[in-house]
This record gives structure tokens, C-alpha cells and sequence, in this order.
């Protein structure tokens, strides 16, 4: 995968116009490094796609982008909407949490939902219903102010989908988000793309994407190095696992035999073998490596999983 | 036209009720003296007037800024509201609210010199001149890269523009000072002020209109570089 690929395809085959498009867009932060270098996104009707990458890899810079808050340095957005009348026609939810503080969560919803279009009736209708899906609806009525970090990311994430956009871009959602707030975004983000949105998601929460997202895109350095659908790229790791073994002192000569089915496929600092899915193999491995004279000070064990993925593909270890 | 900026500001005025009450008595605080002092109504008028003033430039600048810095500036204009409206807004609304947290200070500095109608009068052009000063206040924010900085333009402006409308000294009249005098918007407001005492004939009416009108379009027409100097000076 190089670092111009393009990470769209969720739609391939499909008649369906994209929402919208990047096309090799980069950006570039004044003088210093470009935070994207050439990204080809597309999110079409109905799909959801997660942005992975280490921090400052470029997701919320590439949030930005296509939200149009942002303008590119090459390169071009376009939607459904053209570039102007995006603005208001998408729910964003970022990093800030700023609210007006003397304004109960109830009022800050409201306001809002009527900002980004909404009549004042159909507001208080739909913030009444995702205030109570986020378990926020006895907090409604007291100011922000006495409001935690979780409880502002769950009204904000009540703001930006408020007014159902066609088009929902989701920096880090679950950050502050309890189990059961978790359960509910999922099941309100599936509901929101079965009626036709799309929606662009930046998160560090694996267990949240799993099952959700219909693509990943991997981001590292500003370029995508890897985007596809999940299973496929669960599938290019193969499903064998690995066993990083670290020997104290460099053996003179590597035993031949490392037990069933286990294969040595790098011979340097740690030893990476392979071996069935699973960690069976692994008390026949150390064990061949002792009598082989070895001593053993640390072992690895990397199951076949988008972790892994994220590590192969940006050399850095995936943490939240 | 949707005017709901002006009424999530009020909104936040009514709901923060401590600080309604803080910003009623400051002013007291600082006309009762005056009052109380026989200080003479020249320096009491342009004591008031640069009162009244700084209440509207720094009223509206600092929480401006303050919420650009907050990233709530930044969140308001994602949801499609455009930058003109709501600076305009919020200058309206601002002004009605300092206004209304002025009234009693006025009340003091005018009691006894004024009829029902005259204080009506002045309360009027007290409220169009803060409605500038709000105006003033939203621009000079956008040129700020800071809260101090803020402060300093805000009080900056403020005070040159009392200095343009004559509140610190009366400039000859036909001479080029006088020309700008006669065109500055607070010198009604001053002249009012200093009228209720000495009886001297009230000028500056058409300026203070012409400003009241010409600044909200200078407003809509500078608002989207403000609001993306606004934008940028979100806390990272």
C-alpha cells in the first residue's frame, strides 16, 4: 500500500454517489510538516468510515477538511452540497466541548438543533429523544457548568445529530462515553446510515469500530497506508500468530525444531515466529529455544486483529 | 430572519444572575461619588460618558474572545449561521443588556436634573451609543490575538472615540477637530450628559444615527475575516 492510496471502495460497484470526495488532498499547518499529503477519500450514502492513526497521523486534520473548515493546500473537496452550503448540512462533533456554561444542557441541545436548521418544535423533539438514548435526560434541565467531561461529549454528540445530517463526521465520539452511551451511539449511528447517512469517524476505540465500521482507512505521517474493509484487511495478515521472543544472549547456532506447525521467520532482534491461531504452540516453542541453550527475557504475542494491522502498517504499537 | 443569537444571549444574561447584579452595582459604585462629590458636571459628564463607553467596548469584546478561545465561536458558525449575523446580534443584544445594567447608574447620575421624558431621552441615546460600542467592541476583537490584548484594544478605541466626540476637551469650533467632533458618535451622548447640568444645547444627533446605521453593514461586511480571526484563536 503506498502513501498516495486511495481509500474509498466501500461503494465499489456501486451506483451510489459519494456524499463526498477528496481527491489527493494535502494540507499543510504554516511551515511546518504537511499534516496530509495526498489522501483520496470517498463516503458514500449509508456508510460508515473509521479513520485509524497514531497520534497526528491527520485525522482531525482531515476531519476538518471535510467539513470545510479547512481549506486545502492541493488537492480538492466536493460533496453532495458543494463546498459552501456543507457547513450547516453536517453533524460534527470534535475535540472541543465548549458550551455556553450558564445555558442548562436542554437549552444548549435546543439551540443547536435550531442553529443547524431544525423548527423550533422539531428540536425539542429530536433533543428530547438523544438526550434520553445518552441517559442525559434527568441532567437536561441543570446548567453545563455542573456538567462532567462525559456528560459534555454526550450532549455534543446530541448537538451533531440533532438535526439528522445527511453527512456526520465524529472526532474520537466515545472519548468520556460510558458503556451504555457506547451501545446507544452505535445503535443511533446504524440507524442514521439504514436512512442514508454517511459517517466519517476518527476513533482509538477498536472495540467500538469492530462490527461498525463498513471500511478503515489507516492513517500515518498524513498519508493512508492501508483502507479497505475490515475483513479484508484482517485477511492480508493472514491468520497465523506471532511469537517475538527476545533472547539475553545471541544463540551460535538456532535449534532446528521449534515444536509443531512453527515456523521461524526472522532470525533477528526479537526472533518472530509463526504458528497456528492461538497460543498452543507456544509452551513447545520456549521450551525447544531453552534446550537449545537459550535464555529467554521477554515474549510477544500478536494475534491477527486490527492492533496488529495498525502496527505492521505504521510501525508504531496501536494504544488508546 | 432568525434572531436566535440575540436570544441565547439574553438568555445568558438573565441566567447568570450574579454577575446581572454585579455589572448594576459597579457602575453605582463608581457614579455615586460623582454625585455625591459636587464634581464639576464637565469632568462628571465625561466621567460617565467614558464610563458608559468602556461598559459597551469591553462588554462585548472580552466574552467575544473568550468564547472564540473556548471553541464556542468556532461551533456556533459550523451549525450555518453566518458570521455577519451573528455579530450583529450579539451586539444587539449586548447593548439592550448593558442598558439595562446601566439604567440605575444613569438613574443616580441624572436624578433631579431631568424630567420623565428627558431621562427617556437620554436613556435612548445612552442605549445607541452602546449599541456602537458593542459594534466597536466585535471588531476590535477580531483584530485581538489574546484577552489582554483585547482589553487594550478595546480601551484604546473607546477612549479615542470619546476623545474624537470632544469628552475631553472642546475643540474650536470650523477647525479640523471640530469637523471630527461634530461627525464622532458619542458626542451627543456627552453633550447630554453635560446638558442635564449646565443647560448647554445638545448636538451630534445625525452622527450618532449615521454611525448607528453605517456601522452594522461595515460589521457584515468585515464579519467573515473576523470570525475566522475568531475561529483561529481556539485553544489548541
Amino acid at each position: 500500500m503506498t502513501g498516495q492510496a486511495e481509500a474509498s471502495g466501500a461503494s465499489e460497484g456501486s451506483p451510489v454517489a459519494p456524499l463526498i470526495t477528496a481527491t489527493g488532498v494535502s494540507f499543510q499547518y504554516g511551515s511546518a510538516q504537511p499534516a496530509l499529503s495526498g489522501v483520496d477519500l470517498e463516503v458514500a450514502s449509508g456508510e460508515i468510515v473509521a479513520l485509524l492513526g497514531p497520534n497526528g497521523a491527520g485525522k482531525s486534520t482531515l476531519l476538518q477538511l471535510l467539513l470545510g473548515e479547512l481549506v486545502p493546500t492541493a488537492g480538492s473537496v466536493s460533496s453532495w452540497v458543494g463546498s459552501e452550503a456543507r457547513v450547516g448540512g453536517v453533524g460534527y462533533a470534535g475535540e472541543e466541548t465548549a458550551h455556553f456554561d450558564a445555558l442548562t444542557g436542554l437549552q444548549n441541545a435546543r439551540f443547536f438543533a435550531r442553529a443547524s436548521g431544525l423548527p423550533r418544535g422539531d428540536a425539542a423533539l429530536a433533543v428530547t429523544g438523544l438526550l434520553k438514548a445518552f441517559g442525559l435526560a434527568a441532567e437536561a434541565d441543570k446548567a453545563v457548568s455542573a456538567y462532567s467531561f462525559g456528560m459534555k461529549r454526550k450532549l455534543l454528540l446530541t448537538e451533531a445529530l440533532a438535526h439528522a445530517p445527511r453527512l456526520l463526521l465524529l472526532d474520537e465520539p466515545t472519548t468520556g462515553l460510558d458503556a451504555a452511551s457506547r451501545d446507544a451511539l452505535e445503535e443511533i449511528l446504524r440507524d442514521r446510515c439504514r436512512q442514508g447517512a454517511g459517517v466519517v469517524l476518527s476513533s482509538h476505540d477498536l472495540a467500538f469500530l469492530d462490527g461498525l465500521a463498513d471500511r478503515i482507512v489507516i492513517l500515518h505521517e498524513g498519508a493512508v497506508v492501508g483502507a479497505g474493509r475490515p475483513a479484508d484487511l484482517l485477511e492480508s495478515l493472514g491468520t497465523a500468530t506471532r511469537f517475538e521472543i527476545l533472547l539475553e544472549h545471541d544463540l551460535p547456532e538456532l535449534p532446528e525444531y521449534f515444536g509443531e506447525g512453527v515456523t521461524l521467520v526472522d532470525e533477528g532482534e526479537p526472533l518472530v515466529f509463526e504458528a497456528a491461531r492461538g497460543q498452543a504452540a507456544l509452551p513447545d516453542l520456549c521450551a525447544a529455544l531453552v534446550s537449545g541453550g537459550a535464555s529467554i527475557s521477554g515474549v510477544s504475542v500478536r494475534e491477527p486483529g486490527l492492533p496488529e494491522l495498525f502496527r505492521r502498517l505504521t510501525g508504531q504499537e496501536f494504544s488508546r | 430572519m432568525s434572531l436566535l443569537i440575540a436570544e441565547v444571549e439574553l438568555r445568558i444574561a438573565l441566567a447568570r444572575k450574579r454577575l446581572l447584579v454585579l455589572n448594576m452595582l459597579v457602575p453605582l459604585l463608581l457614579v455615586v461619588p460623582v454625585v455625591l462629590g459636587a464634581a464639576p458636571a464637565f469632568h462628571a459628564s465625561a466621567v460617565y460618558a467614558v464610563l458608559f463607553m468602556l461598559f459597551g467596548t469591553f462588554g462585548s469584546a472580552i466574552p467575544l474572545v473568550r468564547d472564540a478561545e473556548m471553541g464556542l465561536v468556532g461551533r456556533i458558525l459550523q451549525t450555518g449561521i453566518r458570521p455577519g449575523g451573528f455579530l450583529v446580534q450579539r451586539a444587539a443584544a449586548g447593548c439592550t443588556v448593558d442598558a439595562v445594567q446601566l439604567l440605575p447608574a444613569l438613574a443616580v447620575a441624572t436624578f433631579g436634573s431631568l424630567s420623565l421624558g428627558g431621562f427617556l431621552t437620554t436613556f435612548v441615546i445612552m442605549w445607541a451609543s452602546l449599541w456602537i460600542a458593542n459594534l466597536l467592541g466585535n471588531i476590535v476583537a477580531g483584530m485581538a490575538r489574546s484577552l489582554a490584548e483585547t482589553a487594550l484594544f478595546a480601551a484604546v478605541t473607546a477612549l479615542f472615540m470619546l476623545h474624537f466626540s470632544g469628552v475631553f476637551r472642546t475643540p474650536m469650533p470650523g477647525t479640523f477637530w471640530g469637523i471630527v467632533e461634530a461627525a464622532s458618535p458619542f458626542r451627543i451622548l456627552h453633550e447630554t450628559l453635560l446638558g442635564m447640568s449646565v443647560g448647554a444645547s445638545v448636538e451630534g444627533a445625525s452622527a450618532l444615527i449615521v454611525w448607528a446605521v453605517v456601522l452594522p453593514v461595515l460589521t457584515l461586511v468585515v464579519a467573515r475575516p473576523i470570525a475566522t480571526s475568531l475561529k483561529a484563536a481556539t485553544r489548541q
